[in-house]
C-alpha cells in the first residue's frame, strides 16, 4: 500500500495519484486539509516500528505502507486554521499530527519520497555544492562575502555574476548589474552569495531510483523558471539526452544524498563541460512532465509501489 | 591555530578551552558567536575541489581555514541581537547567516568536533525516535518509544534527542572518534556507544543512560552537544589527542 501526503489537488500529488490508480496499486491519502478527521500513532520496540493511521472511519496499519510520497505544505498555514488563535487545541492537534507523521517517516523502513533529513542539504546552498562536488561534478566558482571590494574583483575576473540566496529560501536568480553595484555597500549588513555565470544550456534532471529524465530549458532569461521577469524572454522545455557517465553521476549523487527522488539542475557549456548548480529535494516535476510528456509521475508511482527503501 | 567556537552561555566550552590550553594546544583561540556575526570581513569561497574562508574579527584576530589545525565547534545558534532591521528582514538575515555558517563550519579542515550539518551547527540534533532506532541497531538496550497525534507537546525534550525530562538523573558516556570515555562501562555498552557514534557520523557524541538501579545502562538519549565538564580530565585528554591528530576528511 502507498501513502500520499499533502494537498491532493496539488499537481505533483495529483499526477502521482492518477498514475497509481492506473497501475491498480492500493493507496491512502493523508489529506492535510482533512486533519480533523485523522489521527496517527506509532511505537518503536526492539528495532521494530509499528503503528496506526485513522482516516475517517478506517484504520490502517502503518507497517502495511511500503511507499510514502510526502509533499506537505506548512500545516500552520492551512486555510482550515485561519480563524484559530496561535495556541488553540485544534492548531496544536494539527501540529502534533504532522509532527507524528514526519517522525514516523524518518524511522519507517518504507520507501519515503523523500525523508525530511535527506532533504536538509537544500537548506544551505553552499553546503550543498560542497557535497555535489564530492561526486564528480564541476560547480560554479562562488563567493559569499560582506566586502564590496571582493565582489568587484570577482566581477572583474568573471565578467558576469549572478546572485541568489544562501539559504533554502526560494529566490529568483538575478544577474549582477550596474544598478546593483550602486547599492553594493548594503552587503556589509549581511553577506551575500555571488556566483560566476555559466554560459550554456539549462538541463533539469529528475532521478527516481535508477530512472533518469533530462529536460533542457531553452531560454534567454537568467532564471528559466521565471521568463516573465526578463523582458521578451520565454522558456521552452524539451527532452534531452545525457551521456551514460552523466546519468551515472546523477544517480550516484541522488543516492549519496539519501534521496529517492531528486531534481538536479545542470548547466552544460558549449564546450561540453557539466556544472551542477543545485539539487532540489522536493521537485515540483509537473511543470516538466506536462511540457514534455516525460513519464515522471508514472515512474514515481512504480517506484513507490516497488517496496522497501534502501536509504 | 586551534579554535574553540562557542556561544557566550556555554560554560562547558570555556572549561574545555582552558583545559585544552593546559594540555598544550598552542596557539589556541576562543571565538564567540557574537564576534563572528558582527565581523567586519567575511570571505567564503568555493570552487571545484577547493573551499577557503577568511574572517577578520572585530578585535583584529583573523581566522583562516588554511592555517586551522583543529576545531572544537560548540556553536549552537546565531545571535540575533546584532540584527536591527524589520522583523521579516531579520528572519531572512538569520536564515542566510545560519546557512552560511553551516557551509563554513562544514568546510573546516578536520579534525572538527563536530562538523556542522543543516540540522545543527555543531552536529546533527536528532529526534529521540531516531536515536532509539539507531541505539537498537547499535545493540544498546532501549525503552519502548511511543508517539501519537495527541501527545507531541507533552515531551518537548524529544526534539533534543532525549527520552526523559532534563531533570532526570542520567549518566553520560562520551565517544571521541571511536574512543569511549566514562566510568565502569561494561564492554558491550562501550561497543554499542562506539557503534552509535559511527552510525550517527558524529565524532563527538554524548550518550545518556538511565541512572536508576532497576534499569542500568538503558539508553535514554544522545547529543552532539554534551556537557563536557561531566567527562573530566579523561575527556580533556581524548579531546586534546583528537584535535592534535590528522584526520581523513572530505577535504
Amino acid at each position: 500500500m502507498i501513502l500520499l501526503c499533502g494537498i491532493p489537488s496539488e499537481p505533483p500529488i495529483a499526477l502521482v495519484r492518477e498514475e497509481i490508480a492506473k497501475l491498480g496499486l492500493p493507496y491512502v491519502t493523508f489529506n492535510q486539509r482533512m486533519f480533523d478527521d485523522m489521527d496517527l500513532s506509532f511505537n518503536i520496540s526492539e528495532g521494530q516500528v509499528k503503528g496506526k493511521l485513522r482516516v475517517g472511519q478506517v484504520i490502517y496499519r502503518l507497517e502495511d505502507f511500503k511507499g510514502v510520497y510526502i509533499r506537505l505544505m506548512n500545516d500552520q498555514l492551512l486555510p482550515e486554521l485561519k480563524n484559530e488563535h496561535a495556541n488553540s487545541p485544534r492548531r496544536r492537534f494539527c501540529l502534533a499530527l504532522h509532527d507524528t507523521l514526519i517522525r514516523w517517516c524518518e524511522v519507517t523502513p518504507a520507501r519515503v519520497v523523500n525523508r525530511t533529513s535527506a532533504m536538509a542539504s537544500n537548506f544551505s546552498k553552499p553546503y550543498q555544492i560542497q557535497l555535489i562536488q564530492q561526486y564528480g561534478f564541476k560547480v560554479p566558482e562562488t563567493l559569499i562575502t560582506n566586502n564590496p571590494e571582493l565582489v568587484k574583483d570577482f566581477l572583474h575576473k568573471h565578467q558576469r555574476l549572478i546572485y541568489k540566496s544562501i539559504s533554502g529560501v526560494r529566490s529568483i536568480v538575478q544577474m549582477l548589474e550596474q544598478k546593483d553595484l550602486n547599492r553594493l555597500d548594503l552587503i556589509r549588513w549581511c553577506p551575500v552569495q555571488f556566483q560566476e555565470y555559466i554560459e550554456g544550456s539549462n538541463v533539469r534532471v529528475h532521478v527516481i531510483g535508477t530512472s533518469v529524465f533530462a529536460t533542457a530549458a531553452t531560454t534567454t532569461a537568467t532564471d528559466y523558471r521565471y521568463p516573465q521577469l526578463s523582458e521578451g524572454s520565454s522558456t521552452e522545455l524539451g527532452a534531452y539526452t545525457l551521456t551514460d557517465e552523466t546519468i551515472r553521476m546523477c544517480i550516484n549523487l541522488t543516492s549519496h544524498l539519501k534521496l529517492e527522488f531528486s531534481g538536479i539542475d545542470l548547466k552544460i557549456t558549449p564546450q561540453g563541460e557539466i556544472y551542477c548548480l543545485e539539487v532540489n529535494s522536493s521537485p515540483g516535476f509537473s511543470y516538466y512532465e506536462l511540457s514534455t510528456g516525460q513519464p515522471i509521475a508514472k515512474t514515481l508511482a512504480q517506484h513507490l509501489g516497488s517496496g522497501i527503501s534502501t536509504q | 591555530m586551534y579554535l574553540v567556537l562557542y556561544n557566550s552561555y556555554d560554560t562547558a566550552a570555556l572549561w574545555a578551552f582552558r583545559g585544552l590550553k593546559a594540555h598544550g594546544l598552542n596557539p589556541i583561540e576562543l571565538v564567540d558567536a557574537d564576534s563572528l556575526v558582527c565581523n567586519p570581513y567575511f570571505e567564503h569561497r568555493i570552487k571545484t575541489n577547493q573551499v577557503s574562508t577568511k574572517i577578520k574579527l572585530p578585535d583584529g584576530r583573523q581566522i583562516n581555514s588554511e592555517t586551522t589545525l583543529g576545531v572544537l565547534n560548540r556553536l549552537q545558534s546565531i545571535p540575533t541581537a546584532q540584527l536591527k532591521a524589520s522583523k521579516a528582514d531579520n528572519l531572512y538575515a538569520l536564515q542566510e547567516l545560519t546557512a552560511l555558517f553551516v557551509s563554513w563550519l562544514y568546510s573546516l579542515p578536520r579534525p572538527v568536533l563536530n562538523p556542522a550539518t543543516p540540522q545543527g551547527l555543531s552536529g546533527e540534533f536528532k529526534h529521540a525516535s531516531k536515536w532509539i532506532l539507531m541505539a537498537n541497531s547499535a545493540g544498546l538496550t532501549t525503552a519502548k518509544y511511543e508517539q501519537d497525534s495527541y501527545d507531541a507537546d507533552k515531551a518537548p525534550f524529544r526534539w533534543i534527542g532525549r527520552l526523559v525530562p532534563p531533570e532526570t538523573p542520567v549518566k553520560t558516556v562520551f565517544v571521541v572518534y571511536s574512543q569511549v570515555v566514562g566510568k565502569d562501562i561494561p564492554p558491550e555498552v562501550a561497543e554499542g556507544c562506539r557503534r552509535i557514534a559511527e552510525l550517527a557520523e558524529t565524532p563527538l557524541l554524548g550518550i545518556e543512560f538511565s541512572d536508576s538501579f532497576n534499569d542500568p545502562w538503558t539508553f535514554v538519549g544522545a547529543t552532539p552537544f554534551p556537557d563536557l565538564t561531566l567527562g573530566g580530565e579523561a575527556l580533556l585528554d581524548e579531546l586534546a589527542h583528537a584535535l592534535q591528530s590528522k584526520r581523513e576528511g572530505h577535504r
